[in-house]
């Protein structure tokens, strides 16, 4: 054992000799004993003095109890009549008395006994009870286990129902594997005599067998304990000293943190496929895989070459470039208004309202689809810009932020147009808009790509349109009112300039937004410091930063593919060869054959045709830059890449979705479905879905032609009816009548482990229900306390529904689907497949195991009269 | 939660060495039939019947009176007309004017009201998925009873409107069977439940306290109500490693039972600021020998001074509760007492104790005057 050498109060100890040390050492058993008995006696003395508390404070209690015991009385005196008096006239003329020994019976005293003769005083009616189930939760989409849900190394007891009192614990194969070394946790009443005794004799080995003798636990624990007193210690007594000094610093806390601790709860909780927070079926703490496919900031930006606001570093450059450089000092006004989400945005070039600021109100983020395909739209609101500063919402209605900005662009032009004073600045406009040729806004495209909601699949052609139109219109409006908004403008270049008024939180606000917006102060200023940084600001800091940078950071921060490469790296590292599937399974489970037979993308091909009975695999997003290569996890696990894997669209273990035009996806000839995959408008090319009944030139609603292949995803389902069954229990019927192959619904439940899942069908075996399903070779569906009526479904070899694993946006999810035509309210049924020794008695034939194809007995009414 | 264990954090323990501060003796003796009884219970809720209490065993929900003598006087008797329920609980509560009601619950997942006033039933309660184990009343609302299950959760009932307002189960619930359950005494929010998955979970409903509210007022069917689920319980505690058959709160204090011989005081100690979290300190134990099956159940006198115990031989052991150490108020055998008490019941004052037996037996002992 190590002994501490550093330690004073050790050292001074070890310079006694040996057998006074000894002698010390005698001394000190006994002071630790002595310290024992006083905390021991200090416990009992605490526990008298928290029950005398408690029964102080229980007495009221009781009292207030016993009023209310006797204000009922006082209450139905009141209404006294024969109505619900009956007890009280009961005991008035009680059916009969049993007397009793008025003395008491001495224990050894033989009494007798006296039966009870029962005049019945009322029946109570027979009402049918319900069949058994657990009480269970409604889910609409696959949990993942909690940790604490698990049963696994839990000992699980059970009595014997019939010999009432037998208790068994569950058998040990697995548990015993588990006898973690636990650790001592220190009580308080340790912590004191520790701390005592490393205060008089330091610690060294002979100290600490003698403690560990007294109060438990190793000696190298006890050291780390001592230690961590030491240093509690030493805390509680500087915060003695300096305990005022740390309160002013509160309160610039969040600008003072860094922006990845600002963030951790982003990275953390955030799923990027669900969109949600706290995501209970990917769960928290995901690797984040950045997406390969960035979009380059260098388009077309000067079509927007005007002013962000007043403080646009536009109006620096302009100013600059103006002959008399007189202005150059009254550049700022002084205060930031953009504080809101509303943001500032320019001054348009109307000659008769020169310098008027028109607000537009971009924050809020109204989403009114498909203003930009209506031109009418676009002239009311060129009037409305032509009459007043009015807010303009229409125009603040496009999806996302660069919309916004084309949108925008187009009022200018049309009310350019209107007041036909375009020429005037042409020349400028080019010199001005030299600079800003970088950054633009399309990030937020490539976030649209992956964020879009099923709704807003492509409409070619039509945004393409309004795009261009605004291009085409745009061509020479910007800035002819620069030299009047100048003329306002106020504020000191040089303060601007400052940088060393950047908190680390900014700086690192400013590097995202350059990683997202590129070069583009205009853009990274108003999302990302508004309120903290001015356009102008941004754009100086942008300046000398550049200049110390090497070279120019016009495209990727080089930091950030870095960060990339590391991700994938660890990814890699992180990611286990998959386990073989364990056969020794007892629970029963519900099995589905895998349908990969079909040939599906050509890429995909040879995997589906090679892996006819192996089960799906678990899908987890590669971060693979720029393309996936050998060692690409997902290559490796068998699975395909997808929209959520960070590498680029061309990467050949992508599937890449169907081109199906007109089969609706609904037959092996489309490839999604040969592979057991719903459609993806993401991916698929010509599978999408819209609302609106037409009239603002969408595309229609369902009908020919239309995807038929994303009912999971869309949860087009059936409503489902529970019921007590014909067959045994519960059973789950159908509300209207279905055609062949109709989507039902889907089989929710929590997703657990094999381990887990092995161990839960133990108990269940037990209780002969099981609700468990195969889903692929990660996970195993349990719908015993979480899932949905269709865990009702009872089992059937001669079934009318069929169960099937689609993989939906990544996530193997399982459908039911009827098998044949079914009527309304029929009860449902479809194959479990249980493997050939995991059906119940009462799923198997008896004399044939494994064509269990009369599995039930009392059956349908129709399967019972074909035989 | 884990146990606090260590220097400092030992429990006290009673000692089982009789203080004959007072002396029980059988004066009477019934026999119901053959079916075990597994309930008996004094009437708390009004004073008018704090000495009548009811029984369940078999199909059978029996009310008696205890007089004066050793007298038993039996008032009502209700059966159930399917002879296959097995009644396992039963608990006072009464009508919002006050009249009396008998809950009653059992095998069949049916909880049974009847107005005692009426000698009629009131309503029938179907929801519960299995066996219904305990059922209790709020006190300070006797319209309230929560019921424990076999299908591993707890529901809250409103009697008068016969509503099920909530369901205490879900990702936080119990993993088994549910045995017994308890309203805390003077927080109305709170509840503790226990059971066959070795733990003792409290709940609280104040964030549900609305729909409690409602379901007073409720004119609609029944079934219409929002029944709400609580799905986290605000503490579980690990004190026993076997199944949990009995809890009851005293004061902010919890008395649990497993099948170790002993009944447990335990303090939940929670963090304000992170609820599910917390530790727990075991306060005193009340050792109770040959009370090693389940399903054995413990009784407290109003005021909490007292608990009578029964084993599996057919003794009793009544304990001072609020004492430092506890004091072992009397131990009550009798040579023909030898089969297995399932319930007692505590008159209002401790001086009568019923205990009910597995051979379908029910015992009165009073307290005799020591000189």
């Amino acid at each position: 054992m190590m002994v501490s050498k550093s330690s004073d109060s050790a050292s001074k100890l070890r310079k006694s000799h040996a057998e006074q040390a000894s002698d010390e050492f005698g001394n000190l058993t006994q002071k630790i004993q002595q310290l024992k008995k006083q905390i021991q006696a200090d416990r009992v003395l605490s526990i008298r003095e928290k029950l005398e508390e408690n029964r102080k404070k229980l007495e009221g209690h009781v009292s207030l109890l016993v009023s209310g015991a006797f204000s009922r009385n006082s209450i139905s005196v009141v209404e006294a009549n024969s109505q619900g008096e009956m007890l009280s006239s009961r005991i008035e003329n009680p059916f009969c008395k049993i007397n009793g020994f008025a003395q008491g019976s001495g224990d050894k005293e033989q009494i007798n006994i006296q039966e009870v003769l029962f005049s019945t005083s009322a029946k109570l009616p027979y009402i049918e009870k319900i069949p058994p189930y657990t009480t269970w939760i409604f889910l609409d989409r696959n949990q993942r286990m909690a940790e604490d849900q698990s049963v696994v190394g839990r000992r699980r007891i059970y009595y014997d129902p019939h010999g009432s009192e037998a208790l068994i614990c569950s058998d040990s194969e697995e548990e015993i594997a588990e006898p973690e070394e636990e650790k001592h946790e220190f009580s308080e009443g340790e912590d004191r005599i520790l701390w005592m005794t490393f205060k008089e004799y330091g610690l060294n080995e002979e100290v600490l067998n003698i403690i560990s003798q007294y109060i438990g636990g190793t000696t190298s624990e006890i050291q780390e304990r001592c230690y961590m007193l030491k240093e509690k210690n030493q805390e509680k007594h500087d915060q003695d000293f300096n305990g005022d000094e740390e309160n002013g610093s509160e309160k610039n806390n969040l600008l003072e943190r860094s922006l990845s601790a600002a963030l951790d709860s982003f990275d953390n909780l955030f799923c990027r496929r669900c969109l949600v927070f706290d995501c209970r079926l990917h769960g928290c703490s995901q690797s984040p895989i950045y997406s390969n496919e960035k979009h380059s900031y260098s388009s077309e930006s000067d079509e927007d070459g005007k002013p962000c606001s007043d403080q646009c570093y536009l109006r620096l450059k302009f100013v600059q470039d103006l002959p008399e450089s007189s202005v150059v000092n009254t550049l700022h006004r002084p205060e930031s208004k953009s504080s809101d989400e509303a943001v500032r945005t320019p001054v348009l070039p109307s000659s008769e309202e020169a310098g008027d600021v028109m607000h537009y109100e971009m924050g809020k983020r109204k989403v009114q689809k498909c203003t930009n395909t209506e031109p009418d739209s676009l002239v009311l609101a060129s009037d409305d810009v032509q009459g007043s500063s009015k807010k303009q919402k229409s125009l603040s209605a496009q999806k996302t932020d660069s919309m916004v900005c084309e949108g925008f662009l187009n009022v200018d032009s049309s009310s350019n147009t209107e007041v036909g004073d375009i020429e005037f600045e042409t020349g400028y406009k080019n010199e001005l808009l030299m600079p800003n040729k970088d950054a633009e806004h399309l990030l937020y495209e490539s976030a649209s790509d992956k964020f879009r909601c099923p709704v807003d699949v492509p409409r070619p052609g039509l945004e393409d349109r309004v795009i261009y139109e605004a291009k085409g219109i745009s061509h020479g409006t910007e800035v002819p009112v620069l030299k009047e908004s100048t003329n306002f403008v106020e504020g000191q270049v040089e303060a601007v300039l400052n940088n060393s008024e950047w908190k680390p939180f900014e700086k690192e606000l400013y590097l995202k937004g350059i990683e997202m917006f590129g070069r583009n102060s205009c853009l990274i200023a108003r999302n990302l410091l508004s309120g903290l940084k001015t356009c102008i600001e941004v754009s100086s800091y942008m300046y000398n930063d550049s200049a110390a940078l090497p070279c120019g950071a016009i495209d990727l921060p080089s930091s950030f593919s870095e960060d990339n490469n590391k991700v994938d790296a660890e990814f890699m590292e992180r990611e286990t060869p998959t386990r073989s599937r364990l056969i020794r399974r007892r629970g029963r489970t519900r099995k589905l054959k895998y349908s990969w037979k079909s040939a599906g993308h050509p890429s995909m091909w040879k995997r589906i045709a090679g892996g006819k009975n192996q089960s799906c695999k678990q899908y987890k997003p590669c971060g693979c830059q720029p393309m996936c290569g050998k060692q690409c996890p997902c290559l490796h696990n068998g699975t395909c890449c997808e929209k959520y894997c960070g590498c680029s669209k061309s990467c050949k273990n992508r599937f890449r979705g169907c081109h199906c035009a007109k089969s609706q996806c609904r037959s092996r000839q489309c490839p999604c479905f040969a592979a057991g995959r719903e459609c993806d408008p993401d991916v698929c090319r010509n599978c999408w879905v819209s609302c609106g009944d037409g009239s603002l030139g969408e595309p229609p609603r369902q009908g020919d032609g239309q995807c038929g292949n994303m009912r999971l995803l869309l949860r087009q389902q059936q409503r489902i009816l529970l019921a007590k069954s014909e067959v045994a229990g519960w059973g789950a019927f159908l509300k209207n009548p279905v055609n062949k192959n109709d989507y039902l619904g889907e089989y929710t439940g929590e997703l657990i482990s094999h381990r887990e899942a092995d161990k839960r069908g133990k108990i269940y075996d037990r209780a002969n229900s099981s609700f468990l399903f195969d889903l692929n070779d990660q996970y195993v569906l349990d719908a015993y306390r979480k899932g949905d009526k269709l865990k009702f479904a009872n089992h059937s070899s001669n079934p009318n529904c069929y169960a099937k694993v689609m993989l939906v946006a990544g996530d193997h999810r399982v459908g039911i689907f009827a098998k044949e035509h079914i009527e309304a309210s029929e009860e449902l049924f479809y194959d479990y497949r249980y493997g050939p020794d995991q059906a119940p008695a009462w799923a198997r034939k008896p004399e044939d195991s494994k064509r269990d194809d009369s599995s039930i007995s009392q059956g349908r009414a129709k399967k019972h009269q074909s035989h | 939660m884990a146990k606090m264990a260590g220097l400092g954090c030992e429990p006290v323990v009673g000692s089982l060495a009789p203080s004959k501060k007072r002396e029980y003796r059988v004066t009477n003796r019934l026999q119901e039939g053959k079916r075990p009884i597994y309930a008996v219970v004094f009437n708390f809720v009004d004073s008018r019947y704090f000495n009548v209490f009811a029984t369940v065993g078999g199909n059978r929900v029996t009310v008696y009176q205890c007089l004066e003598g050793g007298v038993i006087a039996v008032l009502q008797s209700y059966i159930d007309e399917d002879k296959d329920e097995s009644f396992y609980t039963v608990s006072w509560a009464c009508n919002i004017d006050g009249t009396p009601f008998l809950v009653a619950g059992g095998i069949n997942g049916i909880i049974r009201v009847i107005d005692a006033g009426n000698e009629k039933i009131h309503k029938s309660f179907v929801g519960h998925g299995d066996s219904i184990n305990e059922i209790r009343t709020q006190a300070l609302k006797p319209s309230l009873v929560v019921s424990a299950s076999k299908d591993e959760s707890v529901r809250l009932w409103n009697v008068h409107t016969g509503i099920c307002i909530l369901i205490f189960a879900g990702a936080g619930g119990h993993r088994n069977e549910v045995l017994s359950v308890d309203f805390h005494p003077s927080d109305m929010y709170r509840i503790a439940s226990c059971g066959m998955d070795n733990t003792v979970k409290i709940w609280s409903m104040k964030e549900f306290w609305t729909y409690v509210e409602k379901s007073f007022t409720w004119t609609d069917l029944p079934s219409k109500f929002p029944t709400k689920y609580v799905q986290f319980p605000t503490f579980i505690a690990s004190v026993h490693s076997n199944y949990v058959d009995c809890n009851r709160w005293l004061g902010d204090f919890l008395l649990s039972k497993s099948v170790d011989n002993e009944i447990v005081l335990w303090e939940p100690k929670m963090k304000e600021q992170s609820p599910g979290e917390g530790s727990v300190d075991i306060l005193q134990k009340y050792p109770v020998p040959e009370c090693d099956i389940w399903f054995i159940k413990f009784s407290c006198d109003f005021h909490f001074n007292a608990a009578a115990i029964g084993n599996r031989e057919g003794k009793i052991y009544v304990w001072e509760l609020q004492s430092s150490p506890p004091v072992l108020i009397a131990r009550l055998s009798h040579i023909q007492s030898k089969s297995p008490i399932r319930q007692t019941a505590m008159s209002f004052d401790g001086s009568t104790i019923l205990s009910c037996c597995e051979d379908g037996t029910i015992w009165r002992w009073d307290t005799v005057a020591t000189s």
